[in-house]
C-alpha cells in the first residue's frame, strides 16, 4: 500500500515510547511513504490536548478510564484495552539501602532518612495517582495507620520529576534512590525492581474491588475543578479519533498495535498484551 | 541444610505448578461461558476449583497460546459503555482438549485416594502401639 503524502498524527502514554517507535517500524513496511507524527505525553495531559481542540488520529493513553472520563463518547467512539502493567519500585545499583530491600522491608527502606525516592506528577500521568492508590493501599494491606501520609511527606516533591520519562531517566543517572515506575518501564531500563503483593500493585482484576478503596483528587477537564479518581487495574487502550483524517490508516495501525504482530512487540517492551 | 532450606524445599514440593492447570481451568471458564480477559481472572480467582492465585500475565499468557493453538478463538468486542476487550470463546478442539483434562484429573484424584488410603493404613499402624513400623 502506498501512502504517501499522508501523516498519521498518534498521541500516546511517554512510556509506550518504544510500542509505538516499534509499530510504526512495521506498519511503514506495508505502508511505505506514509510519515509518522508520534507524540508522547503524561496521559492525562493527551486527553486534555484533545479537549482543547489538537487534531490526531490514533489515541493511546496509559488508563483506559481516562476515555470515558475525557474522551468519549464525544471525541473517541470506542477504544479498547491492549495491554497491562503494574507498579513496582525501581532502583539503580548505587541506590542507599539497595542490597536489603526487599518485598516485606520496603517501606522502612524508603523511610530511611538518607534514602531518596520519588513519584510523578498525578495531575499529568496516571503513573503519578497510582503512586498515590499503591501508598494508600499498602497503609491498609500493612495495617500501619498514617503510612500514606508519611509516605507523601518524605517522598521528593512531585513538581521534581513531573513526568515518566523525567523520573526514569533521574533514576537511571543516580539522581534519585527509589522510584515507582511501571515494571514495563524498569525492564526497557534494565533497572532492578522490587515487585509489590498483588494486593497492592494495581496489576489483578481479582483485587479491583480491594483496590477501589483507594483514590485520588486531580484536576478535572474543567479549569479550576477537581475530580476524584478510584484505583483500579493497571489497563493501557487505545482509541480512534472521531474526526480523523485517515480514519482507514489509522485501523489499521490500531489493527496492528491489538493484532499478533502488536501483541508480540508488547510483549518485547514488558507490559502485558491483553 | 538448616531449617529454612527444609521448609523451602517441602513447599516446592508440595506445589503443583499453576502453569500446568490453569489451561484445564481456563477451558472449563470458557466452556461455561465467552470471557474477556480481565472477567476470566475474576472469575478464576473466585473459582473453587483455582490453583494458586491467578495474576493477569500468565492468564494472558495462556489465552494467548491456547488462541495460536486453536483451543480457544477470539475477537475484539465493542464495549457498550466501557473500553472494548477481546472476548475469547472455547473451540471443539478446546472442548476435545478440556475432555482430555477432565479425564486425567480423574486419574489423578484416583492416585491420590489410593494415597491417602494406603497412608491412613500406615498411620493407623503406628498408633498400634508395639505393632506398628519401626521408623529407625
Amino acid at each position: 500500500m502506498i501512502a504517501s503524502q499522508k501523516t498519521l498524527r498518534i498521541i500516546y502514554a511517554a512510556v509506550l515510547q518504544q510500542v509505538m517507535e516499534k509499530c510504526q517500524e512495521r506498519f511503514l513496511i506495508q505502508n511505505s511513504g506514509l510519515k509518522f507524527e508520534l507524540i508522547g505525553v503524561g496521559s492525562r495531559e493527551g486527553a486534555k490536548r484533545l479537549l482543547s481542540g489538537e487534531k490526531y488520529d490514533i489515541i493511546a493513553l496509559a488508563d483506559q478510564a481516562l476515555f470515558a472520563e475525557l474522551l468519549a463518547p464525544d471525541l473517541v467512539e470506542h477504544y479498547f484495552v491492549f495491554a497491562a502493567d503494574q507498579i513496582v519500585i525501581a532502583y539503580n545499583h548505587s541506590s542507599r539501602g539497595s542490597k536489603e530491600i526487599t518485598q516485606e522491608n520496603w517501606v522502612d527502606t524508603l523511610l530511611k532518612p538518607q534514602v531518596s525516592f520519588a513519584r510523578s506528577d498525578h495531575h499529568l500521568v496516571p503513573r503519578g495517582y497510582r503512586t498515590l492508590m499503591v501508598w494508600q493501599l499498602a497503609e491498609i494491606f500493612y495495617d500501619r495507620p498514617g503510612l500514606y501520609s508519611t509516605m507523601e511527606a518524605a517522598c521528593l516533591p512531585y513538581s521534581t520529576y513531573p513526568k515518566s520519562l523525567d523520573l526514569s531517566r533521574a533514576l537511571f543517572k543516580g539522581e534519585v534512590d527509589y522510584a515507582f515506575l511501571y515494571s514495563s518501564e524498569a525492564k526497557q531500563l534494565g533497572l532492578p525492581y522490587i515487585v509489590l503483593p498483588a494486593k497492592i500493585n494495581l496489576s489483578n482484576p481479582a483485587y479491583a474491588n480491594y483496590y477501589d478503596q483507594a483514590f485520588v483528587t486531580v484536576e478535572s477537564k474543567i479549569p479550576g475543578k477537581n475530580v476524584i479518581i478510584h484505583g483500579n487495574p493497571i489497563e493501557f487502550a487505545v482509541g480512534l479519533a472521531k474526526d480523523s483524517q485517515h480514519s482507514e490508516l489509522a485501523q489499521s495501525f490500531v489493527d496492528l498495535l491489538t493484532g499478533p504482530e502488536g501483541s508480540l512487540i508488547i510483549d518485547q517492551c514488558g507490559l502485558i498484551p491483553c | 541444610m538448616n531449617e529454612e532450606n527444609v521448609e523451602k524445599v517441602n513447599e516446592s514440593e508440595l506445589t503443583i505448578p499453576i502453569e500446568r492447570s490453569i489451561r484445564a481451568e481456563l477451558l472449563l471458564l470458557l466452556g461455561q461461558r465467552p470471557s474477556h480477559g480481565y472477567e476470566l481472572i475474576q472469575r478464576l480467582n473466585e473459582a473453587d476449583f483455582k490453583s494458586g492465585e491467578a495474576d493477569a500475565a500468565t492468564v494472558y499468557r495462556n489465552l494467548r497460546r491456547m488462541d495460536k493453538e486453536g483451543l480457544i478463538k477470539s475477537h475484539w468486542e465493542v464495549g457498550e459503555s466501557g473500553p472494548g476487550r477481546r472476548l475469547y470463546k472455547l473451540t471443539p478442539q478446546g472442548e476435545a482438549s478440556l475432555k482430555v483434562w477432565a479425564k486425567y484429573i480423574a486419574q489423578q484424584k484416583a492416585k491420590i485416594e489410593n494415597f491417602l488410603q494406603a497412608y491412613f493404613q500406615f498411620e493407623e499402624s503406628l498408633t498400634e502401639g508395639e505393632g506398628g513400623v519401626n521408623l529407625t
